[in-house]
């Protein structure tokens, strides 16, 4: 039986999934590799450690699920996570370690960018918001105050160009990390000249763009040998893990949103043209030719309850955290919802859509005396989901949604899948197994291989099962506490910043 | 019981327990000058509170211990108070006489019924600690309590018993310590900590044991939860570090791979090769040839 290997290059670590032709999952594997924080700003991973975790997942995978079962291995697709920038020396070899998307450090840079009208242009022609989390400012922060390593690169690559780079030797950036870069007009499909002049570069520094369908060369040989795999297995660019959960998702097409939550969030929709924003709030990433993802991403996600429940759960067993956040859920489920207007603004970690402000911090907002802390619990889950309401609120103005679909590891607890459908007043679907980004990654090496027609047409085979009904009461309560929030969310601009570089000035080291 | 030292090669009381140095109790009504300048030595040196509050410094930095609580000062750190000041209160104390290796771990003597690989374990966490201060944890206070009563009663046994509790003594420290530096709560975070020890001594010969102990979770417990978070086993996940690190090393030219296969803990350049063929499809030299900087 012929089957699909698809790759997941993701924040955590590496996930991998066998499926065979119909899209049904085989095996899977997954592999940590950890992130470095050598400064408060800063976020790095190793990128040698990222591909010898990928080679020996999936080494592990082909030995236990494929070759015992005599599978062939039609194709191997890559997605990854958005943002990364690792400068490689003329050998190349890594100069350091990669920059990831949470790296902050070229705030200052992205700050004075955003209110430009150059700023302005920049965001219009690449579709990536000005943000520390863009290549194009990590890069411009390296050129000027990484003078020696910014000297030395002979290129500037993503992780996932990296990995195929170590695999076949093709030096390649798809399409769709390479939209995310704030580097490639989204329009022309080329790289963006004043965006390169900006960070000082020209093309000779960048990989070359590759369509998400390019083929990127052939295995090594030595490669070949230790995965036991045969010279034509393909090896399929692919995508990003925002435009591939929206594409698994099957998110193709009018009146479609998906919402993912993992540690962190986004609101996506996906359509054949861009969302145009004067404020900047929307993000346009490519998947193919003419085919937008866009939307808004949030840091405070699953991760902001993990925090909750590491603080005030309880641990009946070390380290058990799951067993904690699954008893706060149930003892959340027995507040009323609205949590008796306890509302609770997530921003533990700063903010990115729709206030874009990251000098953001949480808050507990109306409390009073008759207030437990179950209520907290709640207040906490729902604050985390107003959130997400009020990106998709914004992509209300520019897109009809009229059904929902969520992914993502704390999205997809039915607890707060409800919450969403009640919020958002939508019928919300999901998969029952989490595998959004790599279903996506499935349809799109399908697609390539002829089984389905055309990416639309895979999309459309998508079948969410699970749905959750709003309830049109529970709408209102929500609502009527959202017009707060929102507020809340603007109010707060001054002390927000001042809170923030107090927090600064006293912080012990 | 009243104030005493016992010190080795001067009391008759300490004659079986070579490893033990010097061992007491001070109860000190007035504060006093110069009576505990900060001295070095060789062994290891626990002091535990039993009265007042003392201001000590170790390794120059001051801390400041209450009843309860314990202060472990490793061989070679300068321990003492400021200006040699003795405080007000009461504590006891045992300098152990413990073999440093050339690593800096700790390891036993003979004397001791621990294991190879868990005074490994110890060792690793005693030296790795960066707080020498021991909160709350009077069971520190009682197992020297029952040394005292041992050494001075000498009632059938007595020498097993005492350096069973001299074990026992380090196996408390070790435990109280990593509960200390690791709350129970967060894995991701001890983890990490984990994964940074396993970095900076990479040609350590790493026994699960030893790293379960430095997260403060037993081996079957530890080895779930490795599993679960990483995807690999304890020794397959650090097998993968050995590996990240070797790559670097090897686009350097001027390491031999010998010199790289013993620095990222394989035992040698042999198991280095089998390891790094297995994994990658080609020889680390084959490997070196193909990506050697600025070739």
């Amino acid at each position: 039986m012929k089957c699909i290997i698809t790759i997941e290059l993701g924040t955590n670590g590496v996930r991998v999934f066998a499926f065979d032709l119909n899209g049904r999952v085989i095996g899977s594997m997954k592999g940590y590799f950890p992130t470095f924080h050598t400064e408060p700003d800063h976020s790095e991973q190793d990128p040698e450690q990222i591909f010898i975790t990928t080679l020996y997942v999936l080494k592990n995978l082909l030995n236990e699920h494929i070759h015992p079962k005599k599978h062939e291995v039609a194709c191997i697709c890559f997605s990854a996570s958005m943002h990364s920038v690792l400068a490689v020396d003329k050998s190349g070899n890594p100069l350091g370690n990669a920059i990831t998307w949470a790296d902050n450090r070229a705030k200052k840079d992205a700050q004075e960018l955003r209110t430009t009208a150059f700023g302005k242009k920049i965001y219009a022609a690449t579709g990536t918001p000005i943000h520390p989390m863009s290549p194009l400012l990590k890069i411009t922060w390296m050129k000027n105050r990484d003078k020696e390593r910014f000297r030395m690169a002979s290129k500037f690559l993503s992780i996932k160009s990296y990995i195929i780079h170590q695999l076949t030797g093709e030096l390649l950036m798809d399409y769709s990390i390479a939209s995310a870069t704030g580097l490639m007009n989204i329009h022309t499909l080329d790289w963006e000249a004043d965006a390169l002049k900006y960070a000082g570069i020209t093309t000779a520094r960048l990989p070359e763009l590759a369509p998400v369908f390019t083929t990127a060369g052939k295995l090594k040989k030595a490669y070949l040998q230790s995965l036991r795999l045969p010279p034509e297995t393909k090896i399929l660019i692919g995508s990003s893990d925002g435009c591939l959960a929206t594409l698994g998702d099957g998110v193709k097409g009018e009146g479609k949103a998906t919402i993912t939550i993992e540690d962190s969030g986004a609101v996506r929709v996906m359509g054949p043209s861009v969302l145009k924003d004067e404020q900047m709030r929307f993000f346009n990433y490519l998947l193919t030719e003419n085919c937008y993802v866009s939307g808004g991403p949030t840091n405070n996600g699953g991760n902001i309850f993990e925090w909750f429940s590491r603080q005030f759960g309880d641990f009946t067993n070390a380290f058990d955290i799951e067993t904690s956040m699954q008893q706060l859920m149930e003892e959340a489920s027995k507040v009323p919802l609205g949590s008796d207007g306890l509302l609770f603004l997530p921003y533990l970690l700063g903010e990115r859509a729709p206030i874009w402000n990251a000098h953001a911090r949480g808050a507990y907002f109306g409390l009073n005396i008759k207030h437990e802390r179950k209520h907290f619990i709640r207040a906490t889950i729902e604050g985390i989901l107003y959130e997400i309401y009020s990106i998709g609120k914004i992509l209300a103005e520019q897109r009809a949604i009229k059904s929902l679909s969520v992914n993502g590891s704390f999205g997809t607890i039915p607890f707060c899948t409800q919450i969403i459908a009640d919020m958002f007043n939508k019928p919300v679907k999901l998969r029952p197994q989490l595998h959004s980004v790599s279903f996506g990654a499935y349809l799109l090496s399908a697609t390539e291989m002829g089984i389905y027609k055309s990416l639309d047409a895979a999309a459309q085979t998508v079948e969410l099962p699970g749905v959750y009904k709003p309830r049109k009461q529970n709408h209102a309560v929500y609502a009527d506490y959202f017009n707060i929030f929102e507020k809340l969310s603007v109010k707060l601009f001054d002390e927000f910043e001042a809170i923030g570089s107090l927090q600064q000035k006293y912080s012990v080291k | 019981m009243n104030q005493f030292v016992l010190q080795h090669g001067k009391s008759a009381e300490l004659l079986l327990f070579p490893h033990i140095l010097e061992v007491g109790i001070r109860k000190n009504g007035a504060i006093q000058l110069n009576a505990f300048p900060a001295t070095v030595t060789q062994c290891l040196r626990i002091y535990y509170i039993m009265d007042g509050r003392f201001e000590w410094l170790v390794d120059q930095q001051p801390y400041i211990f209450y009843p309860g609580d314990a202060a472990l000062i490793l061989p070679g750190t300068p321990f003492g108070s400021d200006n040699g000041v003795l405080e007000i209160g009461s504590f006891s104390w045992i300098h152990l006489n413990i073999q440093q290796l050339d690593n800096g771990h700790l390891q036993p003597g003979a004397w001791s019924g621990l294991s190879e690989s868990e005074s490994a374990a110890l060792g690793k966490i005693l030296s790795l600690n960066g707080s020498p201060v021991i909160s709350k944890c009077p069971e520190i206070g009682k197992i020297l309590r029952c040394i005292h009563t041992e050494l001075f009663g000498n009632e059938v046994g007595y020498q097993a018993s005492i350096n069973h509790q001299v074990d026992e003594l380090l196996i408390q420290i070790g435990r109280k310590m990593t509960r200390q530096s690791h709350s129970a709560r967060d894995f991701p975070k001890s983890f990490m900590k984990l994964e940074a020890a396993l970095r900076q001594d990479l040609a350590h010969q790493w026994t699960v044991e030893e790293m379960a102990a430095l997260v403060g979770m037993g081996t079957t417990l530890f080895n779930e939860r490795v599993k679960s978070y990483s995807g690999f086993s304890p020794i397959n996940y650090l097998i993968n570090i050995r590996i990240s690190e070797a790559i670097k090393l090897l686009k350097r030219p001027e390491i031999t791979v010998t010199d790289i296969a013993l620095d990222t803990g394989f035992y040698s350049s042999q198991h280095f090769s089998t390891t790094f063929k297995k994994l990658t499809g080609y020889r680390p030299s084959e490997f070196r040839k193909n990506h050697l900087r600025n070739k």
